[in-house]
């Protein structure tokens, strides 16, 4: 393809991709990602809904907080027992609620590690500064827009986090 | 921080090998990287790993740096560890002595990028060439400058867990041969992807994984929990066909950019044409994905859709059987 049909103005996230130059040579340019140019606000409404959609069950007992941010990482009960060193027969138990509330502190560390939030987030929805590194759906455009942000500081124990409301400026 | 100068990639781990090697003295190009390295190739698979198949075009993670030792001669020093203590005192000691050093890691740990683009992939390569306090200063092929990344985050980013886990991997090149055998290792990595592509016996690689790919799209519904989670999948086709990683058309072009280095290297201009063919594969893998996410935007992902996705899948197979079986005649 030539180099102005491929090449995508998107400074936000940029790539390089190889291209026939105007001299007919085949070399590297700069482009935008055309994923994230075209379709960035359909990932954010799939995401958003799925994310409605789990808290939902959460509240309703149907599902553990686990699940939620498997979903969200898009890991599968085999990757994720992989990942924590959980058996997977444990991992699909601590999928329910019923069994998450049985288990123990050191595997919802385990959890948390690959997570990478702190263990106190599987037991709170919080919409945090942090979110914007933790939470594949998090869309930073809106966050700016609200009045409050809360912030998150891990400290050196893992189970504790600090946790600190952030007027944001106009 | 070592003087390393920083260039943006169309594939991590090319990308990273390029720019180690062009630091260590030898000039080398991205795409003559890949291709020495048999880099380009196809698969389609169903793991347990993950929920839907994963398509690839990549040579497994690792055999880029592996492949391009053994064509070209040059000494990489490889070392994993199962101490992360032991793993960090000696990347930094490697750092005070001036040694840029490659790392395999979970891309889901480099915090410089945006949210929505990172994922848990284990497959991910960086070059760290300096430490400032608590922050490792990283030269990441996909990322557009120099980058700041925790300790903690690259610790964690090492030694994540779960499959084709990192466990702590580095590597560099400590020593380059003053005479490299370019012609030859160009015509032995053309082998090995002229195998890779038509003979490998297994039915989910090479052009049989593209034909496989073609005959499954039609039962991806059946993966799907929703309409919602199919639409994602189906933009993931887009994703890794269009955007760096698993890039499909992408790494067909970085492909066409070697063939065209060959007709240089091997003063042979039928390689010209071959590039020129390969672009064109690349052209049509394009469309592939434009057509994918325009269904997949349009929420238009009935059998009938995915079954016309499928041919032309189907049909980009069987350019690449005619592109790699005329390719094997040329040495």
């Amino acid at each position: 393809m030539k180099e102005k049909e491929i090449k995508i103005d998107y400074k936000e996230q940029q790539l390089i991709l190889y291209a026939e130059k105007e001299d007919d040579s085949i070399g590297p340019i700069l482009s935008g990602s055309y994923m994230a140019k075209n379709h960035l606000a359909d990932f954010h409404q799939i995401w958003g809904s799925l994310e409605k959609e789990l808290f939902a069950k959460i509240v309703n007992r149907e599902i553990s907080p686990i699940v939620r941010f498997k979903e969200l990482e898009e890991l599968t009960t085999a990757e994720l027992a992989s990942r924590t060193g959980i058996p997977k027969r444990r991992v699909r138990r601590h999928l329910s609620h019923r069994h998450f509330m049985k288990a123990r502190v050191e595997e919802l560390q385990k959890y948390a590690d690959v997570f990478n939030i702190p263990v106190a987030n599987l037991f709170q929805v919080v919409s945090t500064k942090q979110d914007g590194t933790w939470n594949m759906g998090y869309n930073e455009k809106a966050a700016k827009k609200m009045a409050l942000t809360i912030s998150q500081e891990l400290t050196e124990n893992p189970l504790l986090v600090i946790t600190n409301p952030e007027k944001n400026k106009a | 921080m070592i003087d390393f100068k920083h260039s943006m990639a169309a594939h991590c781990e090319s990308g990273t090998l390029t720019n180690l090697l062009n630091h260590k003295g030898l000039e080398i190009s991205e795409p003559l990287v890949f291709g020495i390295s048999s880099g380009i190739f196809f698969g389609y698979m169903k793991t347990p790993m993950r929920e839907f198949p994963t398509i690839f075009s990549r040579i497994r993670p690792g055999k880029i740096l592996d492949n391009f030792s053994k064509n070209t001669g040059v000494v990489f020093l490889k070392k994993k560890y199962s101490d992360p203590d032991k793993a960090e005192k000696e990347l930094d000691s490697l750092l005070e002595q001036n040694i840029p050093v490659g790392l395999q890691v979970d891309f889901f740990f480099m915090d410089f990028f945006p949210p929505w683009h990172r994922v848990h992939i284990n497959v991910h390569y960086i070059v760290v060439i300096g430490k400032e306090g608590d922050h490792y200063i990283v030269s990441d092929a996909y990322h557009p400058t120099i980058a700041r990344l925790h300790r903690d985050s690259l610790r964690k980013g090492r030694f994540a867990r779960g499959s084709m886990a990192p466990k702590g991997l580095m590597f560099y090149p400590v020593e380059i041969p003053e005479q490299i055998p370019m012609e030859k290792g160009i015509r032995q990595g053309m082998k090995k992807t002229v195998f890779n592509m038509l003979k490998i016996p297994m039915p989910f690689l090479g052009v049989k994984g593209i034909r496989r790919f073609g005959d499954k799209i039609s039962d991806w519904p059946a993966y799907a929990k929703n309409e919602e989670q199919l639409a994602h999948n189906i933009f993931m086709i887009t994703t890794m066909l269009e955007d760096q990683g698993t890039g499909g058309a992408g790494f067909r072009y970085i492909y066409a950019s070697f063939l065209e280095e060959t007709a240089t290297f091997l003063k042979d201009p039928v390689f010209k044409e071959y590039a020129k063919r390969m672009m064109e594969i690349g052209d049509d893998w394009r469309n592939i994905s434009l057509f994918a996410s325009r269904i997949a935007k349009q929420r238009d992902l009935g059998k009938d859709k995915l079954k016309e996705l499928g041919s032309l899948i189907h049909s980009n197979a069987d350019q690449e059987f005619s592109f790699f079986s005329d390719l094997r005649k040329s040495f």
